[in-house]
């Protein structure tokens, strides 16, 4: 990390110019199979799940044909940890060390972000030791069955939801709360619902996040950097996934409209939905060649309101169903509801998914969907 | 020393992955497009958490791809799903649920493997070549070719020891005119390590179903226990009806059955893929259900007899889902067989007779090569009758 301290130092003092605060970063040099493990688990020390195993395996994979390359990996912690990569040349590094500031700034500043939970890389090892002592306790596949099903349900976490009452609709809280679970099961489920929300709050601030990291990545550059690696640097940026882009790219209108500080404030109070609604217009959307693409008649929409509908719709519900708890009339009730009528569900997930609530709510689950009602009890899957 | 948590996860992953295949072998084994942009697809739902997902097709949010323009136009060219919205954890629907080609073999010849219960067989390391970490890679230097009873091993130490000498240097600088050092027995005794393959099938409108099951099972199988013999073969595909095509490997895994059958054709056609190709061993497997299309049966019966000349061995599997008997130019393949040291003929009913079928095979193949070749030191105990 030697030959990465005098540049480290610039672009602290530059950052801190430009009004960036943030936590202590530290910053580790590490091979692209460590970047590839913390990558597809979210957090170094995270307990060990098949799923992960999937995502580890396809990064590795993209990693070996240089398809994709994650070229760096932040966790919001306090102190937030960077991870270069070794074989990231010494231009890739700096301007990952840039975008790794822009990171921190946002972690300890943004709203949402100051309120989450800053000991989450502690608190998931503390959850993986005590997952392997209940595997030990209770055997391993009845653990992994267990993590199976806490892990499907927790798609429904909020991070955002305060309100109680809305709160309890969303299954995975609805089952901590009155599932009649033994209390290492509870203990887990409640663990795997406060890994969800910290992925949650992840994923709801994904383009701001990203978008901020990318702007003030490319502001320090400018400074940093000679015309020559400038230009190097900007065919980088504009290769970027579309998260960052997009988010760059609605930074940067701030910027146009407000000024840098009218940018610094944007990044405090917004998260994706905001930005998206409020800075999104259609001359964005049109030199960002966005559209929403409807695959039956192979139509086109770019209308602005469409592709901010789309994306917002995709921030509020993660691209999944809206499936909702009903209030129940009997304390061993548990009827689920898909709200949107409209649209069908993929009947061939429905038994699974319904067989894995099953697993933690012990008595008979109905979904009211597709216009049936499915029942999953001890016998298997029934409609009506 | 750090626990490598992303292998133990993956390790878990395709221990998963394994069982499913095991359960659904048969089935996927089936399919008429096996392969699809080097992929195996697969129904892999249990691979993924089951969460609820949408079941019609849906709009979504794309990106022009590539400037390809926009607007109006139709079609899904220049359409790019964007995808990572989400980013973080979410990984949901990008999880990839289809196997690697070469993966789905390996996992399929392990399920094979295990069901025939055949054991596993160690690869061999080359011949005549030095396989450490601390020498040079001199792949052009095997025991083939013009230099071939060259002793590497022997060779390198005597370069090594003259560079030492002469230059100070401990370093390989092979000069053959110097260091060469040979063998002193004939290099035709000594074991070839590169085969030349031939795959050929029939794909006249009955290739379907168990058929198609039978056939490539057995064909893992060969390769299995082909690739762990020759460290360094070719592999050519050919696949006929009225006429033959030479294929690739995907397009050999991918094929539409229509058409007669002119068994010569396939014949003929893999005798063409000998072009070129000395100093390998030569093998043809063919599989059809052996009902030629009438008026080619003569020439079938003269073609084949050519490649018995030309071929060091020539398998025909005779396939044969249903068991019946053994009629047509699959019986007459039969009789020659029983003649012929470098014919075998197998009636693949079922998944005994492909493990039948690959003793037989391979207990040629090492009798072929005690004829031409050294000794084995192979172990393929259970693969032998």
């Amino acid at each position: 990390m030697r030959e990465y301290e005098a540049v480290i130092a610039r672009v602290e003092e530059l950052a801190r110019g430009l009004g960036l605060r943030w936590d202590p970063v530290v910053f580790r040099m590490s091979e692209a199979e460590e970047i590839a493990e913390v990558a597809s688990m979210g957090l170094p020390n995270r307990f060990v799940h098949w799923y992960w195993g999937g995502a580890y395996k396809e990064i590795r994979l993209q990693q070996d044909k240089s398809l994709l390359s994650i070229l760096e990996l932040v966790l919001n912690s306090r102190p937030a940890y960077a991870f270069l990569r070794r074989s990231n040349t010494y231009l890739q590094n700096v301007l990952v060390i840039a975008h790794v500031y822009g990171h921190a700034d946002f972690f300890a500043n943004n709203h949402w972000f100051r309120k989450s939970n800053k000991n989450m890389l502690n608190e998931a090892e503390r959850h993986a030791r005590t997952f392997r002592e209940y595997e030990a306790r209770y055997g391993r596949e009845t653990v992994e069955q267990l993590l199976d099903a806490c892990l499907t349900v927790a798609s429904t976490v909020n991070a955002f939801e305060r309100d109680p009452g809305r709160r309890r609709r969303r299954l995975v809280y609805f089952l901590e709360d009155h599932a009649p679970l033994e209390p290492y099961e509870r203990e887990m489920l409640q663990a795997i619902r406060e890994e969800g929300e910290y992925f949650d709050l992840i994923q709801r601030t994904h383009i701001s996040n990203e978008g901020w990291a990318t702007f003030v990545e490319a502001t320090l550059l400018r400074e940093l950097l000679s015309a020559r690696e400038w230009a190097e640097v900007c065919v980088h940026l504009c290769a970027r996934p579309t998260p960052y882009t997009l988010g760059y790219a609605l930074f940067g209108a701030i910027r146009r409209r407000s000024g840098f500080a009218g940018a610094l404030e944007a990044r405090r109070y917004y998260e994706d939905v905001r930005l998206i609604d409020e800075t999104l217009t259609q001359e964005l959307v049109d030199r960002l060649d966005l559209f929403v693409y409807d695959p039956r008649d192979r139509s086109r929409n770019t209308q602005v309101e469409a592709v901010k509908e789309m994306l917002i719709e995709q921030k509020l519900y993660r691209g999944e169903p809206r499936v909702e708890v009903e209030d129940p009339d009997h304390p061993r009730d548990l009827v689920l509801v898909h709200v949107e009528e409209g649209r069908k569900l993929d009947p061939r997930r429905i038994a699974l998914y319904l067989k894995a609530v099953h697993r933690l709510w012990r008595h008979p689950v109905r979904l009211r969907a597709n216009g049936k009602l499915y029942t999953y009890d001890r016998r298997g899957l029934s409609t009506a | 020393m750090r626990i490598h948590r992303g292998r133990i996860a993956q390790h878990k992953h395709d221990e998963l992955l394994r069982a499913y295949l095991k359960q659904n072998l048969h089935e996927l084994i089936q399919q008429k497009e096996l392969v699809v942009n080097g992929k195996v697809k697969t129904q892999l739902s249990t691979l993924d958490l089951p969460t609820l997902r949408y079941g019609d097709e849906e709009a979504y949010l794309a990106q022009g791809a590539g400037g390809a323009g926009r607007g109006g136009g139709g079609g899904d060219e220049g359409v790019q799903p964007v995808g990572g919205v989400l980013g973080g954890d979410h990984h949901g629907p990008e999880v990839r649920v289809e196997l690697d080609f070469d993966e789905f073999v390996r996992l399929a010849q392990e399920v094979l493997l295990d069901e025939l219960e055949l054991p596993a067989l160690q690869r061999l390391p080359r011949g005549g070549e030095v396989d450490t970490e601390e020498f040079p890679e001199l792949d052009d230097l095997d025991r083939m070719g013009l230099a071939a009873d060259l002793n590497l091993e022997e060779t390198l130490v005597t370069s090594l020891l003259r560079n030492v000498r002469e230059r100070g240097v401990l370093d390989f600088d092979v000069d053959l005119r110097q260091d060469g050092w040979y063998f002193v027995e004939d290099p035709s005794a000594s074991r070839n390590h590169r085969s030349l393959e031939v795959y050929v099938l029939d794909i006249s409108g009955s290739m379907r179903g168990d058929y198609l099951a039978l056939v490539r099972k057995t064909i893992f199988l060969l390769w299995y226990a082909l690739e762990r013999r020759y460290p360094t073969n070719l592999r050519r595909y050919v696949v006929f009806q009225d006429v033959a095509e030479e294929k690739t490997r995907e397009e050999f895994f991918c094929v539409e059955s229509s058409g007669g059958t002119h068994i010569s054709a396939g014949f003929e056609k893999a005798v063409e893929m000998l072009e070129g190709v000395s100093e390998y061993d030569t093998y043809l497997f063919l599989f059809t259900d052996g009902e030629t299309s009438s008026g080619d049966f003569e020439l079938a019966k003269r073609k084949y007899e050519e490649t018995l000349d030309r071929f060091d061995l020539v398998c025909y599997g005779h396939v044969n889902p249903g068991s019946r008997g053994v009629g047509g130019f699959s019986e007459y393949v039969q009789e020659v067989a029983r003649k012929r040291p470098n014919a075998t003929f197998a009636n693949l009913v079922d998944l005994d007779s492909v493990r039948e079928a690959l003793r037989q095979f391979l207990a040629r193949v090492d009798g072929g090569s005690k004829a031409r070749c050294g000794s084995t030191r192979r172990s393929s105990r259970g693969w032998r009758s």
